[in-house]
């Protein structure tokens, strides 16, 4: 479930991208769940080709994924019309503001070609090879072109930067542990399992194109073929139609085929980066190239984003990827076994290595709350925090002055403080003999505190965003204003708007980078 | 305990590590005087009864044995009246001379620092009335704790990486508190270092820097230099700006009253 904020923050980001409309039927969509188009027509009072077209939008940039229910019992039962509906991707449209961030990994890694074709994608939501094509020739009839393109994107697929489209309407098999027919009997975990998928995540994995295909991409297809098709009319419009129809795919012809960034693919890459990163802080920095190396190798194998562990490897095969890299050549494998030791690596059977992620993540996630605390509530909350955060466990008010060195008199007002704040769970106590005392204890919940903060995070994030609208918009004068003429206070105004935005910009980077951290690894 | 003894013991003896100033130690050591009071510690001799004991009256013994009864807990003046059984004016000015003859004295109650707190002259306040070691007068003593901690985390860096036991000893070994501190007392104060974030608890791996160390055993590493500014270095996302840190944060809404638009934090912070 997406919190308030969440939604407020992505709606923001929707109606700044695509105008209020597209935001509007977007809100819908994120505030009350999976909804038929006439049902979006309704609760948001716009006409139905308004709605369609805003779905369209939201389509094929991504934000929303078309799905219906395969009728249960009998398949004779074709009379019924086939409801439909569309859920918001709320992942996606965050994503939308970590473009530059995308591009930056791309451009490291592969040469400006690829990368303006990978720019295109992303401004393009979703594109086929044919319009790639049609787009890098613009008119030309030049086979080079389209052998680049063909080339450029199968690089892009090699890295993963690219996938190919979702189907356009996923069909998801009738619930049978779900719903009304919930009820199994006894089986607990099944029902933990159950509950741990949402309705979502079904939906996309019903969506997602078979494993084998989604990087596949057939480079040596005659230039000819493609262009004899040129000619047929496939504008945006008309793709956007198909993709919201059943998909036409045609397994001979990959130039109609749709592909799109895959966000997933960035999410492993910083995930990594986070976690080395800490590591190289807390640790040192050959902790750092152990586990850079460990995550290097292994970056294929990983199956999901929020894998708890590292792939199992060899000391030899971690040895070989830390020599690959230039910081790595001067480590011996004294090095590298003292560095796997200060990482706390796990041994498993056969003498393989393996590192502990969630261990890392949960790690960072808790310093950035630990100096929320701190520049809230002082250092003396701090101490206690962290007393409370280490233990995990209940602790009686006279434990924590007594450990976290904090007066008597002044740890009640503070515990209750945070309390207050929702960063602390407390519980009565209450002894009857000898007489009648009352204890408090207190403890750190993160179940609860982590998504408060993060809804306050989001909430934040649409502060600077709007703060920054603010000042563009106070200044807009300026901005218009010819540079030869921004002489005098108007320079200075200049100056101080570029600043200012700088600041914004770059804490907004780094609060999403708080965000992914908090929501996505 | 007496604090001149105490100051004493801490200011004398082997050279003082670099940078500490010896005079703030002196200083601050010499209010506290309840730091040293080790178990085994807290009875001091009893004072002559006998030279008193004659000239009490009838209230006064009555008192005297009742507070007597208490030991080390002491008893509120209130309680006292009551339990004695005897009128108030008659018990204050029992109490009164008690005092005055010196076989009972007031002390601080940590729980209720406004209250009469009288104790057996012959006791040491428990650690339940003082606060414990590291109160002084009722309150928590900052001052000696944050010396305290100095001098354990210059000693942490200086051997890189260090158990408790190890600071302990170096603590002894170089005699720069000469009082002798428990290796208890030694590692509360680590631990409050490594919860000020200033020092990392780690388990030693047996090799490389934790060679001289026991597998598995808890040791410390250096995070922030002695002398170092306390803020973190660290830049972190949500604290570094406004709203992150900003008790309005629930009310502030676009168009609201608190607004972005038109909130005093952001337009101090953006003053270039
Ligand atoms: S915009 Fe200003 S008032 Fe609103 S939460 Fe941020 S700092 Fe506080």
């Amino acid at each position: 479930m997406v919190s308030q904020n969440g939604i407020k923050y992505a709606v923001h980001i929707v109606s700044t991208n695509f105008g209020d409309l597209v935001a509007k039927v977007c809100e819908c969509l994120l505030r009350r769940g999976p909804l038929t188009y006439q049902n979006i027509a309704r609760s948001t009072e716009i006409s139905l080709p308004q709605v369609k077209n805003c779905l369209l939008l939201l389509i094929q940039h991504n934000c929303v994924q078309a799905f219906s229910l395969e009728p249960a019992g009998d398949a004779a039962d074709l009379s019924k019309p086939i409801n439909t509906k569309y859920i918001a991707l709320f992942d996606n449209i965050i994503h939308r503001t970590r473009f530059s961030k995308f591009i930056a990994v791309v451009s490291e890694e592969l040469d400006k070609e690829c990368v303006e074709l990978f720019q295109g994608l992303l401004q393009h939501g979703r594109l086929s090879l044919k319009k790639m094509i049609d787009r890098a020739k613009s008119g030309r009839d030049d086979c080079a072109v389209e052998d680049t393109i063909r080339g450029n994107l199968a690089k892009l697929l090699d890295s993963r930067f690219v996938e190919r489209c979702p189907a356009g309407e996923a069909v998801l098999s009738p619930p049978a542990e779900e719903g009304t027919g919930a009820r199994k009997r006894g089986a607990k975990s099944s029902k933990i399992v159950a509950k741990s998928i949402t309705i979502e995540e079904r939906i996309l994995d019903a969506a997602a194109p078979m494993e084998a295909k989604r990087f596949l991409f057939t480079t040596d297809a005659d230039c000819k073929k493609t262009s004899e098709n040129s000619s047929e009319v496939l504008g945006g419009e008309k793709r956007k139609y198909d993709s919201l129809e059943s998909e036409r795919e045609t397994s001979a012809d990959d130039s109609h085929v749709p592909w799109r960034v895959n966000f997933e693919e960035f999410l492993h890459r910083f995930r990594h980066k986070a976690c080395v990163e800490n590591v190289r802080e807390r640790l040192d920095g050959g902790a750092a190239i152990a586990l850079s190396a460990m995550l290097e190798a292994t970056r294929s194998m990983e199956k999901k984003v929020k894998s708890d562990k590292t792939v199992p490897l060899s000391i030899n095969t971690i040895y070989e990827e830390v020599m690959k890299k230039e910081a790595g050549r001067s480590m011996t494998l004294d090095h590298l076994r003292a560095s796997l030791a200060l990482l706390g690596c796990e041994r498993g059977s056969n003498d393989l290595y393996m590192i502990d992620l969630k261990a890392i993540i949960k790690h960072a996630q808790t310093e950035e709350v630990e100096a929320i605390v701190l520049k809230r509530y002082g250092r003396d909350a701090y101490r206690i925090f962290r007393l409370l955060m280490k233990t995990g466990r209940l602790q009686e008010t006279d434990k924590i002055s007594g450990t976290a060195f904090v007066d008597k008199k002044e740890t009640p007002k503070i515990l209750y403080h945070l309390w207050k704040d929702e960063f602390l769970h407390m519980e009565k106590v209450i002894v009857t003999t000898p007489r009648q005392l009352q204890f408090l204890l207190w403890k750190v919940n993160r179940s609860t505190l982590w998504p408060h903060l993060l809804d306050e995070m989001y909430h934040t994030a649409l502060n600077l965003c709007q703060r920054v609208a603010y000042e563009l918009e106070q200044e807009n004068e300026i901005l218009n204003l010819p540079p030869h003429k921004r002489v005098g206070p108007l320079e200075e105004r200049f100056t101080r708007l570029r600043n200012v935005r700088m600041l914004l910009d770059a804490s907004l980077m780094r609060l999403d980078d708080a965000l992914m951290l908090f929501h996505d690894f | 305990m007496n604090s001149m003894r105490m100051m004493k013991a801490v200011v004398r003896g082997g050279g003082p590590l670099p940078g500490v100033d010896q005079f703030a130690l002196a200083r601050v050591v010499e209010g506290s005087r309840n730091l040293i009071c080790l178990p085994g510690m807290s009875k001091r001799k009893r004072p002559e009864l006998a030279a008193s004991g004659a000239a009490l009256t009838e209230h006064e013994k009555t008192l005297y044995s009742l507070i007597r009864s208490k030991q080390d807990m002491g008893i509120w003046s209130k309680d006292l009246k009551q339990e004695a059984k005897i009128p108030d004016n008659a018990a204050m000015k029992a109490l009164k001379s008690l005092i005055s003859k010196g076989l009972v004295k007031e002390v601080v109650n940590v729980h209720f620092k406004a209250r009469k707190h009288c104790m057996a002259a012959e006791f040491e306040p428990s650690a339940e009335i003082t606060g414990g070691p590291w109160y002084n007068q009722g309150s928590l003593d900052t001052e000696f704790i944050d010396i305290m901690k100095d001098q354990c985390l210059r000693l942490i860096c200086k051997l890189g990486v260090a158990t408790v036991d190890m600071v302990a000893d170096e603590i002894k070994r170089s005699r720069i508190l000469k009082a002798d501190y428990q290796v208890q007392q030694i590692g509360e104060i680590v631990k409050a270092l490594a919860l000020d974030n200033d020092i990392v608890e780690v388990k030693s791996t047996g090799i490389g820097e934790f060679a001289s160390i026991q597998p598995g055993k808890s040791c410390y590493k250096c995070l922030r230099l002695p002398g170092a500014s306390k803020e973190p270095s660290k830049v972190v996302a949500m604290a570094s700006v406004p709203c992150g840190v900003c008790p309005h944060l629930r009310e502030c809404t676009p168009g609201g009253i608190i607004s972005p638009t038109t909130c005093d934090y952001f337009t101090k912070w953006l003053d270039f």
